[in-house]
């Protein structure tokens, strides 16, 4: 009993388990790329962007594990071509009516109310929805991918409005297909019973008697695999050898049309630093021409040399600002009397000594901030050697 | 012999104030004559009176370097400054001057005057004095270029009113709309083009709410726009206005700019981005690139709103020149959300997804719990006679 229960039986040879993991690492890595873009604002997804060195980087592994999956989408196609028309193979993937009664049987029997589970063949319900899910889903991936990698390209054909709505059934599409992984397939492979057939290839009677025996029964009955011509099948080989070069050619090209159609949607041209000259002065202010008190703006007063009649006029005229009411310095030029009183520093005016005089020596010091010119200091020296007269 | 004693008075004074006054007292001794014409004073500093009494006149200038500057000042307008309001005296920016003859001045240019003076405004404003530190314009000074702004020529110590409330510290209405004015002294140019922005219009009407210069830039540790960290930061600084309801209610403005734009395929990759690497370039899309930053114009504006297609293309050939067909705008979802009215197909897929994959998922987790109710519970419970004959039946 254990000897016939313990044979094994293939299902899946090395070539289809490659496959599986290839289609399945690509799919995870997109998932993994894919979902932190979807939900952008969460901390996770910031985190795990910064991990892996950022948006852009993100992107590109996104795109290579998408290259890589239309690559096994494309030998997959070809393989079941193969498969198809030069082996004969049944089509064991097909859903039938018969899945829709086995999975409400399934479902009648896991509530207690059918007495025994379904009988399946090769491929039960639960592994042809997932299958299918999976074409549904790489059709919608692969069409909004093309439309959110080539936007350019797809809005000359079609309304811009598909590229955002692509987007979204993208990121939707996403979701259901992680979210059915995760339920359906880790369920129903890996917690349920661990399948290692995709491992090993292989699985035992006890396991095929559980879980396909009606393909158990047909291989038992010799009846799994059609019947062939050895000579027919070499000449259908002959035909889709041809056949599958050229189409393996189209898929190629249309990969490389998938990735290079165009390049400015997702490598955009760099942007322009603002070369703008950011100093340009507002109308500058004009400078300030200097004070005109030293180049003689008021004519020199003309008469007798008096304070009444010329000096007392002149340096009110040129002096008054400082040396009026605000007496700075303590000297007030504005009266005869304030004048000869002199100021802080001393007598600014010596009745017949000009030459020690402040007024004259300030002025000819040359570096007040009020200048006489010297044709007016002239005169006040005059005035001053004169003995400095009121009237 | 009397005025070197003067001139030694002087200088010393500026060494200690005990010193100075003592020699001051020295000079009126030397000098001879009576107190009262020593210049008006407190303690031994010059009045406010004092300086006016020259400095009040019209078109005084002096020389710096061969340079003429103005040294008048207008009594009235300082009065009316703050530091007039608040009782500075010219001394205690100027404390270097006492007396008339003035100190000579060791500046080279009016210019270097100001950079050698400047730095006293840190006596009573430390923290703004400090925060410039920070900026652009000190990087700038720091590097060679002397006409980096420094304090004053933002703030012309004479003339310069109240800018924030006493009491609420906050930027007067006067001061807001006077701020482009401060700036547009260096950056002419682009004051102009503010002046015709949907921003400076308003501005200059009074409008509170928009941003003047400083909003968007800071105050004193204005940092440089070209940088990559400023230019990633910039959808946070729109959103700070552009998404406060009360705001934008006054204009009719939508709020939710911010979050279209990062649900969007520019939005995304910016955020993503600006989280990681706030610091790193991206020539992804941010808010200025489609709408400019100092020309910034309502979208409908009738030459150049970025709601009519043909405005909005020549914005993505800025990126994308491969975009010849205004088609390619409608992939940009405007910062609408998408509605039954507005880009519905993109709604509609939503709705179906929204339906769909609890839908889908929903059977799925049923099927699943049924299988393990049956799986693991009956399987196990111990009365459960109908289970195991299943077993015998295969066999």
């Amino acid at each position: 009993m254990s000897d016939h229960l313990t044979r094994t039986y293939e299902r899946f040879p090395l070539a289809r388990r490659i496959e599986h993991w290839v289609m399945m690492l690509s799919f995870v890595t997109l998932a993994l790329t894919g979902l932190p873009q979807k939900f952008s604002a969460s901390a996770i997804s910031i985190a795990f962007v910064g991990m892996l060195g950022g948006i852009e980087t993100l992107r590109i592994i996104h795109h290579i594990a998408a290259i890589v999956m239309m690559l096994g989408t494309a030998w997959h196609l070809l393989v079941f071509g193969y498969l198809a028309y030069v082996r004969r193979t049944r089509m064991t993937m097909l859903p039938t009516l018969q899945d829709a009664k086995d999975g409400w049987r399934a479902l009648m029997h896991n509530i207690g109310r059918a007495e025994s589970p379904p009988q399946m063949g090769r491929y039960t319900f639960e592994e042809k929805m997932e299958y299918w899910a999976f074409v549904w889903g790489a059709i919608i991936m692969g069409i909004t991918g093309f439309m959110m990698w080539n936007p350019i390209t797809t809005a000359r054909f079609l309304p811009g409005e598909v590229i955002p709505a692509a987007k979204a059934a993208h990121g939707g599409e996403a979701l259901l297909a992680v979210l059915a992984i995760i339920v359906w397939h880790m369920y129903g492979v890996h917690i349920k019973r661990l399948n290692k057939s995709m491992f090993t290839g292989k699985m035992t009677e006890e396991e095929m008697l559980h879980e396909h025996p009606l393909e158990l029964a047909d291989i038992k009955a010799g009846m799994a695999e059609p019947v062939l011509d050895p000579a027919a099948v070499r000449k259908r080989q002959r035909i889709y050898l041809p056949v599958a070069t050229v189409l393996a050619l189209f898929m190629l090209l249309g990969v490389y049309g998938f990735v290079n159609a165009e390049t400015t949607a997702l490598t955009t041209i760099e942007r322009q630093a603002p070369t703008q000259v950011v100093f340009v002065p507002w109308t500058p202010t004009p400078a300030p021409t200097l004070t005109p008190t030293a180049e003689g703006a008021v004519p020199v007063p003309s008469g007798p040399l008096t304070w009444d009649d010329t000096i007392g006029p002149m340096l009110q005229a040129k002096c008054s600002t400082c040396h009026g009411a605000t007496a700075l310095g303590g000297l007030d030029l504005s009266t005869y009397e304030s004048a000869m009183q002199g100021g802080a520093s001393g007598p600014a005016i010596l009745p017949g000594d000009s030459a020690n005089s402040l007024l004259v020596t300030v002025q000819q010091a040359g570096d007040h901030p009020g200048q006489l010119t010297p044709e007016e200091l002239a005169q006040v020296i005059e005035w001053i050697d004169a003995g400095a007269p009121e009237n | 012999m009397r005025k070197w004693f003067r001139m030694t008075g002087s200088q010393l004074g500026l060494a200690g104030v005990g010193l100075g006054v003592f020699l001051l007292l020295l000079v009126m001794v030397f000098s001879a004559t009576s107190a009262e014409a020593a210049p008006p004073s407190q303690g031994d500093q010059p009045t406010d009176e004092f300086c006016l009494g020259c400095h009040q006149q019209e078109g005084m200038t002096a020389e710096i370097g061969g340079e003429p500057i103005s040294v008048s000042i207008d009594p009235q307008l300082f009065e009316e400054s703050v530091h007039g309001t608040e009782d500075i005296a010219c001394v205690d920016c100027h404390s270097n001057i006492t007396d008339f003859p003035h100190p000579e001045v060791t500046a080279s240019s009016p210019r270097d005057f100001s950079l050698e003076l400047y730095p006293t405004c840190q006596q009573c404003h430390l923290e703004q004095y400090e925060s410039t530190l920070d900026s652009v314009h000190q990087d700038e000074l720091a590097a060679g270029n002397i006409n980096a702004a420094v304090c004053t020529d933002c703030h012309n110590p004479h003339t310069q009113t109240r800018i924030t409330d006493n009491d609420t510290g906050e930027l007067l209405p006067e001061a807001r709309v006077a701020v482009p004015l401060a700036c547009a002294q260096c950056h002419s140019t682009i004051y102009d083009t503010y002046q015709t922005s949907v921003h400076g219009i308003a501005l200059t009407e009074g409008d509170p709410n928009v941003p003047t210069c400083t909003d968007c830039h800071g105050v004193h540790d204005i940092q440089s726009p070209a940088t990559n960290s400023f230019r990633n930061s910039i959808p946070a600084l729109c959103a700070d206005c552009h998404t406060d309801e009360d705001r934008m209610a006054q204009y009719g403005l939508h709020t939710n700019v911010l979050d279209t734009y990062v649900a969007d395929f520019h939005g995304t990759t910016v955020k993503m981005f600006e989280e990681n690497f706030p610091d790193q370039p991206t020539n992804t899309a941010v808010c200025t690139d489609c709408h400019g930053y100092h020309d910034i114009l309502e979208v409908n504006h009738p030459d150049a709103g970025i709601a009519f297609k043909q405005n909005l293309l020549v914005k993505c050939q800025q990126c994308h020149p491969d975009a010849t067909t205004d088609t390619f705008t409608d992939s940009w979802l405007g910062h609408y959300e998408p509605s039954p009215q507005v880009f519905p197909l993109v709604f509609f897929v939503n709705l179906f997804y929204t339906i769909f994959i609890p839908l889908v998922l929903g059977g799925m987790i049923l099927f699943v719990l049924t299988d393990v109710y049956r799986r693991f519970i009956v399987r196990r419970a111990p009365a459960a006679p109908a289970t195991p004959a299943e077993g015998e039946t295969n066999e």
